[in-house]
């Protein structure tokens, strides 16, 4: 028969490696003089935060100008012409709109689920590139040390 | 609103008080961690003291999805690496290459101090992961956020530093094949 007393969630206990851990660290004498706590006091009273700034708007090119006069002449002409076709033709009845409402984006679901993902592939790429800086950094003092011994006779 | 929330919505409208208050709880823990990172007690307070204002010029970027405290260690982390960076280049003046400030700031007794093995064994940024994980208490996801690193290298190297430190600390002297 299956125990039906649910048991209070065990605490996991500290185990030795951990709390000798943090004993050690606790051993370290390290306290804000103050000294130095004025001096981060004078600093903060200097410092002036960054503000965000706001996007200026990317100057248009000028020949956005006659762009944009010829797309509107364009139309213009094309609507004249349909119209002007519409009076000769009667044309079909206008169908009635059954569902007008737009549908919801799914962009925005996906770029939320898939936001953890993204920031994993971030992160492995920023382990790829310290790997990369590692290897570099020890090539070089291979180098370095083949530089520094002494050839053979 | 948690309280941590009002203050930082309280410094990010200017308020230095606010912000100093909300540091406030961070910085002991802050500077004992940079004095592990750092090649001088010196070096480790101008590193807390960049990244206080650091935090509190680019404020507005907090991302309150993540918890305060690793924002503020990844600019450490950040603030340290510069730190060292500038002492390797001899920019500074002063260079205490005989004295690491680890050592100097732990009291001598009769065992070893486990973070000074560690940081013989380990590289910077599995040390971090290692201080993070089990002396600031954070969650994988937050280590491996503020060392930028992704989840996966956090979870296998903070497995890895474990079996080798404690291999190290139960046979001394014998160099571990999990960090060998």
């Amino acid at each position: 028969m299956r125990n039906s007393i649910r048991r209070a969630p065990e605490v996991k206990p500290m185990d030795k490696l951990t709390r000798r851990m943090r004993e050690d660290a606790a051993q370290i004498r390290a306290e804000v003089s103050p000294e130095l706590d004025a001096r981060i006091r004078a600093s903060l009273e200097a410092a002036e935060p960054v503000r965000e700034e706001t996007p200026k708007p990317a100057p248009r090119a000028a020949s956005m100008w006659w762009w944009s006069s010829l797309v509107g002449a364009t139309g213009a002409l094309a609507v004249i012409v349909f119209l002007n076709i519409g009076n000769e033709t009667p044309g079909p009845a206008p169908t009635e709109v059954v569902d007008s409402a737009i549908p919801p984006s799914l962009n925005i679901q996906r770029a939320v689920m898939t936001a953890p993902l993204e920031q994993e592939l971030e992160n492995l790429e920023s382990d790829l590139r310290k790997a990369e800086e590692a290897l570099r950094e020890d090539l070089g003092i291979f180098a370095r040390e083949e530089e520094d011994t002494p050839e053979g006779p | 609103m948690s309280e941590e929330l009002k203050l930082i919505d309280a410094a990010k409208a200017g308020s230095v008080g606010a912000f100093t208050e909300l540091v406030g709880r961070y910085r002991d823990g802050l500077l004992r961690f940079l004095i592990t990172r750092c090649s001088s007690v010196a070096d480790a307070e101008d590193a807390l003291q960049d990244t206080m204002i650091n935090a509190y010029r680019y404020l507005k970027s907090y991302d309150p999805r993540w918890r305060f405290s690793t924002w503020l260690y990844r600019i450490a982390i950040r603030n340290a690496a510069k730190q060292r960076r500038d002492s390797y280049a001899g920019i500074d003046d002063v260079a205490d290459e005989e004295s690491d400030p680890l050592e100097m700031c732990i009291d001598a007794s009769e065992r070893e101090n486990l973070w000074i093995t560690a940081k013989r064994l380990f590289n910077d940024d599995v040390y971090t992961a290692m201080w993070l994980r089990y002396v600031e208490d954070m969650s994988i996801n937050d280590v491996a956020a503020a060392l930028e690193r992704s989840g996966s290298w956090t979870k296998v190297n903070l497995m890895r530093a474990r079996k080798a430190l404690d291999a190290e600390l139960n046979t001394p002297g014998a160099r571990s094949e999990a960090y060998g």
